[in-house]
């Protein structure tokens, strides 16, 4: 059984448990099963000492965190799954970490990623694959899959990630942990290595939405080292809550038993407390497109950074005659295959000629897709979805083909391109495999969605 | 659609160098995802404003001041290269 962060913090305070006996047994799980799993790139062993030094009161005490290894911990290694940051040093905690540590969260390790967060399966890692704890022949998404397979397989009871494109969310599915993409704008990406910078958000994995709460609502908040920050968020609770089925995502190309499924999911909520109404998001088969577009644009510049001079020293240039050969080198060695082509993408649709029909027109497509979102949230208060289109793949099935890799994406991207907060939460299995519901709502409107989610939970899980 | 020259052009544009493997690979890759892209133009869009960011967000500014790290971080990012009196030494780029 799990256990999580609020049960731990209540059996620390009244003293049925000490910070010694939570961190080792975490401690001891790493030890037993990261061999295999590989869900950690660096475990820290100063948890227990971290831990007793934070007042008993803070909210977040007794949280032990895998972090993404894309967000900077000061005076740790930070390799964003990549040879090109493999000895990267960094010089300053994050916001998210900074705010972890005032509220009393510890760390236990930094969890494996796609190489610079791209990737769905978390295979694109130069570190190696992580396996799917509940079956390790399978991928547990990503890119975020190290610390999702960390919460799984209980060798913490916290994990943070970041989600561009649905990052948290898939792999959070895959692993059958609860996973939450905020609004946009909410939670700080100070310190967290950028990939596609009008969608990166930061959120919580964790082993209830109780749990993703206490988190987002210690993380978030306005940050003045991150331009798109704001405080817009609402805490107004409503009692009766419409929730909209979207039928563009139940479309052909989803696997029976996920449909299946969320059907069922949906059927165990009807007659509670919830009107449930049939909804359209017309321009949905248009948003990976759109995505792919934007995001290798925003990739391609964001990515100019790492020229193996700024970052990436390792590679000297022995033989490199000129700065340009220095370049060529340092990036065609230090890049691993995806990242090169959706850096190559990128370059092509910011080109001369090609901006316009490219990346202005995936802008304008973006804007229709988060019309019908303006549209629906006019009628119902949250979205139910599917979070993904098929269940947990095996390792090295997709690995070959980006393009049915990226398909994995396609019920997430939706919510960053529109900015809205979404959350996967597990509704049931097949196979053996977990299968996740997402419940999306309005920018801001996370008091709706999480008061929502709970309501879910407790009817899916028997809670 | 895009070929082998052009990859290699876009390429050198991004200052990467592909192998033999890796030409040989992505082209046939890139052009799947732009087949796939090409669907977008199945719609009009000549009357839609494009949506660059959220109409909710404002700018966040602060004062232009330096910050500094302290002298253990230093230390440590001094490991990552070749130092040389308390200096990162890096390539020389003009």
């Amino acid at each position: 059984m799990k256990t999580t962060i609020k049960e731990t913090q209540e059996k620390l305070r009244s003293g049925k448990t000490s910070p010694k006996k939570v961190v080792s047994s975490f401690l001891s799980r790493i030890k037993e099963r990261n061999k295999e799993i590989n869900a950690l790139l660096s475990v820290f062993e100063n948890a227990q000492e971290e831990m007793e030094k934070k007042d008993k009161n803070l909210p977040l005490y007794g949280a032990v965190f895998v972090i993404k290894d894309n967000i900077l911990i000061k005076g740790e290694r930070c390799t964003a799954g990549s040879k090109i940051l493999e000895h990267y040093i960094a010089p300053f905690d994050a916001t998210v970490i900074e705010k972890i540590k005032e509220k009393g969260g510890v760390f236990i390790g930094k969890g494996n990623l796609d190489e610079f967060a791209m990737g769905s399966s978390t295979e694109n890692s130069s570190f190696g694959p992580t396996k799917n704890p509940l079956n390790t022949q399978r991928v547990p998404g990503g890119s975020s899959g190290g610390p999702a397979a960390a919460v799984a397989d209980k060798m913490c009871n916290a994990g943070i990630g970041s989600d561009t494109g649905g990052s948290i969310r898939q792999p959070a599915a895959f692993c059958g942990v609860v996973g939450f993409k905020p609004t946009y704008g909410t939670v700080s990406r100070s310190g967290v290595m950028s990939m596609a910078s009008s969608f990166d958000q930061v959120g919580p994995f964790a082993n209830s939405v109780e749990d993703a709460k206490i988190i987002f609502e210690a993380i978030q908040g306005k940050d003045y080292r991150d331009s798109v920050t704001s405080d817009l968020l609402r805490k107004k609770v409503k009692n009766k809550i419409k929730i909209g089925i979207p039928k563009e995502y139940f479309v052909k190309g989803i696997e029976e038993d996920i449909k299946k499924n969320i059907e069922k999911a949906i059927a165990k909520i009807k007659g509670s407390d919830f009107e449930i109404e049939e909804i359209s998001l017309p321009h949905t088969e248009y948003a990976l497109p759109a995505y792919e577009i934007i995001m290798a644009s925003e990739v391609s510049a964001n990515m100019a950074r790492y020229d193996g001079i700024r970052y990436g020293l390792e590679f000297e240039r022995p033989k490199a005659k000129t700065i340009e050969e220095a370049y060529l080198k340092n990036r065609g060695e230090g890049f691993g295959k995806e990242v090169k082509r959706r850096i190559i993408l990128g370059t092509y649709s910011l080109s001369a000629g090609y901006y316009d029909a490219y990346y202005i027109k995936a802008q304008k497509i973006r804007s229709l897709i988060a019309e019908d979102f303006d549209k629906a949230f006019r009628k119902v208060d949250v979205i139910l979805t599917p979070v993904t289109p098929t269940l947990p793949f095996k390792i090295g099935e997709k690995i070959e083909d980006p393009l049915s890799m990226h398909l994995s994406d396609i019920f997430t991207v939706t919510a960053n391109l529109a900015g809205l907060p979404a959350i996967s939460l597990p509704c049931g299995e097949s196979k053996g495999l977990p299968v996740g519901a997402q419940i999306l709502a309005k920018r801001f409107h996370e008091d709706i969605l999480f008061f929502a989610t709970e309501k879910f939970e407790k009817i899916w899980l028997n809670k | 659609m895009i070929e082998k020259k052009e990859v290699e052009k876009l390429a050198h544009l991004a200052r990467i160098r592909l192998s033999k493997k890796e030409l040989s690979e992505v082209p046939s890759q890139l052009k799947s995802i732009l087949e796939y892209i090409q669907k977008l133009s199945d719609i009009g869009t000549d009357s839609v404003e494009p949506l660059f960011h959220f109409p909710e967000l404002k700018n966040v500014v602060r004062e232009d001041e330096s910050r500094t790290v302290d002298r253990e971080t230093q230390k440590k990012m001094m490991e990552m290269g070749k130092d040389k009196n308390d200096y990162l030494k890096v390539e020389s780029i003009l």
